[in-house]
């Protein structure tokens, strides 16, 4: 067995799945609110009970986004000259053969989706209150109506390119949110100057 | 079937409110306690148990100190109704065959999107939070019989029939511009005002606000577009370039 290294915490991997099984149940019921899906409606047992799930599930998923800027947003916002040169190779996704430069914890990728979902999980969760708690107020409505939809849209387009590249597009990558623990040889392939800085060799 | 409406001439409307007290006979609605505002309207807004009200505009006059413009305010069954667009909740609001905007309590979901979609802040919501207002009586239209409001009206101020009759009704006796023959797509309630429609209080040019149009045309769409969009180019990625092989590589290092 080759040595592992632990990536991610309990407390990380308890945070992410809060995060994400509460977003994906946003997700769907949101699309059942958007397009007037009467199925989807009918998998939350009703609309009325829906707009309940959706807006209290949706306290969950803002409480564990607020949480997670104590998990990410510190290794989110290390960038140096090293991200410049992953954004010029596109991180090595759409050649194999280019030279992908050494990344610390988090990639130049994953750094730019976390800071992205955080803003516009901000955003939606801000829109969603005011759009629950504030309803009738015409002008607060509205603008929330819009900033909601904005960032589901952005959302809708982050979360799915995240997860594929999370799992099968970077194989290995995906135990790291079930047991916390990567091979230390494939972590000093993919993030060099993490296991450098920490001194986890 | 052919689109039905209602016409409201101001200049034939008495300011009776019969047709405020027949609506709310014919619809059960219980009376709300009001306030003296000192004027004679009353109450001063639609409310959760009022569905159609006599707005009384005081104006100037050059014979008298003021003069009196009558008009119903309600809902306007919009052709293109701005609360329709942005429910969230099918069957919630819906429309009748004979075109007029109804609802099922039982299907809203009390989330009061459709007062922002409304140009007309129609939309009130009663003890449940279930959206009420004006629906054209449209348990009475639909067996044939006008609505409360216009079976009542004593002077023929609101009348209730086929859209495109009326509209060649009141350009027979020289109306030749309705308020809301085209707004909307055409609202189901036309005003025959003698003024400009700001005398009386309404709209001018009413519209559904840009950011819900915005909403429905691009953000709608986008959302399956894109999440469709990503889906497709990850799996083209997938089979075309392919995943990082680290993880072989790797193991051949072991
Ligand atoms: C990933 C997170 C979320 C997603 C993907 C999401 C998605 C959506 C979508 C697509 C809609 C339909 C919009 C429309 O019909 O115009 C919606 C409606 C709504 N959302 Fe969210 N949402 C999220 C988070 C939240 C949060 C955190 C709250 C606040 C607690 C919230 C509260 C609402 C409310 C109140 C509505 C209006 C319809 C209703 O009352 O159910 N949402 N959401
Ligand atoms: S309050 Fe009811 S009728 Fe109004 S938008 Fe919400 S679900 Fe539709
Ligand atoms: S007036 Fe308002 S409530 Fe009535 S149909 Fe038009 S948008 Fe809907």
């Amino acid at each position: 067995m080759s040595k592992m290294v632990r990536k991610a915490s309990v407390a990380e991997i308890l945070n992410h799945w809060v995060l994400a099984i509460s977003c994906i149940l946003l997700s769907i019921s949101g699309f059942g609110f958007l397009f007037k899906i009467e199925f989807i409606g009918s998998l939350f047992g009703g609309f009325n009970l829906m707009k309940t799930i959706h807006n209290w599930v949706g306290v969950v998923f803002s409480v564990s986004l607020f949480f997670s800027m104590f998990n990410w947003l510190k290794d989110s916002l290390a960038f140096d000259s090293d991200d410049i040169g992953w954004i010029k190779v596109a991180g090595g996704y759409l050649s194999h053969k280019v030279k992908v430069p050494p990344m610390g914890k988090l990639n130049t990728g994953q750094k730019f989706y976390y800071v992205a979902l955080l803003f516009f999980g901000m955003a939606i969760s801000i829109s969603g209150y005011i759009i629950w708690l504030l309803p009738g107020s015409r002008n607060w409505v509205l603008i929330s109506h819009l900033l909601h939809n904005i960032s589901f849209d952005i959302l809708m387009i982050a979360i799915p390119v995240h997860m594929y590249l999370a799992s099968i597009a970077n194989p290995g990558t995906f135990r790291i949110m079930i047991s916390g623990t990567v091979p230390l040889e494939w972590a000093k392939k993919k993030h060099p100057k993490w296991i450098e800085e920490a001194k986890l060799d | 079937m052919a689109r039905y409406g209602l016409l409201i001439s101001p200049e034939l409307c008495i300011g009776c409110r019969a047709c405020q007290v027949a609506c709310k006979s014919w619809n059960q609605l219980p009376a709300d306690k009001t306030k003296n505002l000192g004027g004679y309207e009353n109450p001063s807004d639609l409310t959760p148990h009022l569905y159609n009200k006599i707005h009384y505009v005081e104006v100037p006059s050059d014979k008298s100190p003021m003069r009196w413009l009558f008009v119903s305010q309600r809902c306007m069954h919009c052709d293109d109704a701005g609360c329709m667009k942005i429910c969230p909740s099918p069957g919630a609001l819906f429309k009748t065959k004979e075109g007029a905007v109804a609802y099922n309590k039982d299907k809203c979901i009390g989330c009061k999107l459709c007062v922002a979609g409304c140009p007309f802040n129609v939309p009130r919501f009663d003890e449940k939070d279930k959206v009420t207002k004006c629906n054209l009586c449209s348990d009475r239209i639909s067996n044939n019989l006008p609505p409360a409001c216009a079976k009542t009206c004593p002077t023929g101020a609101i009348k209730y029939g086929e859209r495109e009759s009326l509209i060649s009704s009141a350009q027979k006796v020289g109306y030749e511009k309705l308020y809301g023959k085209a707004d909307l797509g055409g609202l189901g309630a036309l005003y025959a005002f003698k003024d400009a429609p700001k005398l009386y209080d309404m709209v001018e040019n009413p519209a559904i606000p840009e950011t819900v149009i915005f909403w429905h045309n691009v953000l709608k769409p986008l959302a399956y577009v894109g999440l469709g969009g990503v889906v497709a180019a990850s799996l083209l990625h997938y089979f075309v370039i392919g995943p990082h092989k680290d993880e072989k590589e790797v193991g051949k290092h072991e």
